[in-house]
């Protein structure tokens, strides 16, 4: 009875320790990229300690290293950033899906922007950043592809592969902040110029769509 | 300052200019080799260079960095100037009068060969950026504004043809895609040859640019 009471106890238990160690992971993550959208520097494990609201120790016992704890903050912030950038109107018109595709990259740039310049600021060090860094430039490909993909059927394989590295270029989060802090355009405005711009890239739309 | 000079070297005698523009050259000379060596390593290493690193490969000791730059910051500051007053004689305007292949074309082979030669810097110069000093910032933008000129002149005929609004639109449109770090995919990432990272830009340019009017 004992060992049975013993086994039923000692998951939950375990469970348990494990949702607070979990939950705790969560805690030093966010306030990472809480302090980096704060200040773009890359924060100090004693500014993350504090603002998680635990000690250093605790950082380093969830994280080897800064290292680790940047690489968890970039996967989770891609699955935040994957979640909110779903496609929408994948089936609409040629100006919903501009206005839709633009609007869910802006929204991506504004939120992510910090992350993502302390992460090309720092990738050199780490080949774990680095493909990071690839497959988030690819998702935005992918994206891209699915989105105006009527328009992009009409195009050779070559003439296709041209046209989506340039909206890449021209979706970029650093174009983004150029029209947002260089430029001192609106988030209206900025979004506007990249759906005007993208109208333009991009060849006429086939009847059958 | 100029008309300064000209007192002293009447004024002194005949030795003492030359003494002091010699020396004057050497410390020319040894900044610059300096700078040089800086320039070197980012090339190399693709990182910001310790100080060093710069003394061994200049030549010099790090206290002579140190007597010419007050910190890093300042030499990095020296070697964007460099690089600016570099990149602006390589870049020099040509074709501005030829039809709209020709000067897509030169635009583009001449901002590919810029961006090959100083991305690196680039990235040295503007990663960290909020960190930087405002003199660098400035010297970013100062960059930005060169490129963005650029292409008004070369495509002045297109442009011309387009309200101020669309015109800001289709610059910003142009800086953006034609942007250093841009290049730097096509290269790396898309692994395309020089060639092919060109043809990817013209057809863009071309693809954004209104029709060339008839009289031009």
């Amino acid at each position: 009875m004992a060992a049975i009471v013993g086994a039923t106890l000692k998951p939950a238990r375990i469970d348990g320790r494990r949702q607070r160690s979990e939950r705790t992971r969560q805690t030093i993550v966010e306030a990472y990229l809480a302090l980096l959208r704060d200040n773009p520097q890359i924060p100090t494990a004693a500014q993350i300690a504090e603002r998680a609201g635990y000690s250093i120790r605790s950082v380093f016992e969830r994280f080897p290293d800064l290292l680790a704890l940047r690489i968890a903050a970039t996967d989770h912030a891609f699955a935040i950033g994957n979640a909110q950038a779903v496609p929408h109107d994948i089936d609409g018109d040629r100006p919903t899906r501009l206005r839709s595709q633009v609007e869910t990259r802006a929204h991506t740039c504004e939120q992510w922007l910090p992350l993502w310049r302390a992460l090309n600021a720092n990738q050199g060090e780490s080949s774990e950043l680095k493909v990071r860094i690839r497959l988030a430039r690819e998702l935005i490909m992918k994206r891209l592809e699915l989105m105006y993909r009527p328009e992009l059927s009409t195009l050779s394989e070559l003439e296709r592969r041209r046209i989506l590295i340039a909206l890449e270029a021209l979706t970029d989060f650093e174009s983004w902040a150029r029209m947002r802090e260089l430029y001192g355009l609106s988030f209206e405005r900025a979004c506007a110029l990249w759906i005007r711009i993208i109208d333009r890239l991009l060849p006429p739309t086939p009847a059958v769509s | 300052m100029a008309d300064n000079s000209t007192v002293e070297s009447t004024a002194a005698p005949e030795r003492k200019p030359g003494k002091a523009d010699g020396r004057r050259l050497r410390s020319e000379r040894t900044r610059r080799l300096i700078v040089e060596a800086y320039m070197a390593l980012v090339r190399e290493n693709r990182q910001m260079p310790t100080a060093v690193q710069i003394a061994e490969r200049a030549g010099y000791s790090v206290r002579s960095i140190f007597e010419r730059f007050p910190d890093l910051d300042a030499l990095r500051l020296a070697a964007t100037d460099y690089a600016i007053a570099e990149g602006r004689a390589q870049g020099g305007l040509r074709d501005l009068d030829a039809d709209r292949a020709t000067r897509v074309k030169s635009q583009v082979e001449t901002r590919g060969q810029g961006c090959e030669r100083w991305l690196p810097l680039w990235r040295v110069l503007s990663a960290n950026l909020s960190e930087s000093s405002e003199e660098l910032r400035e010297r970013i933008r100062l960059v930005r504004q060169l490129v963005t000129m650029r292409l008004e002149f070369m495509f002045k005929p297109e442009l011309s043809t387009l309200s101020e609004g669309e015109r800001r639109k289709t610059l910003l449109a142009l800086e953006a895609i034609t942007d250093y770090e841009s290049w730097g995919r096509m290269r790396e990432l898309h692994g395309l040859s020089f060639e092919q990272a060109c043809a990817v830009w013209i057809s863009a340019i071309d693809g954004l640019l209104p029709p060339t009017p008839a009289s031009s």
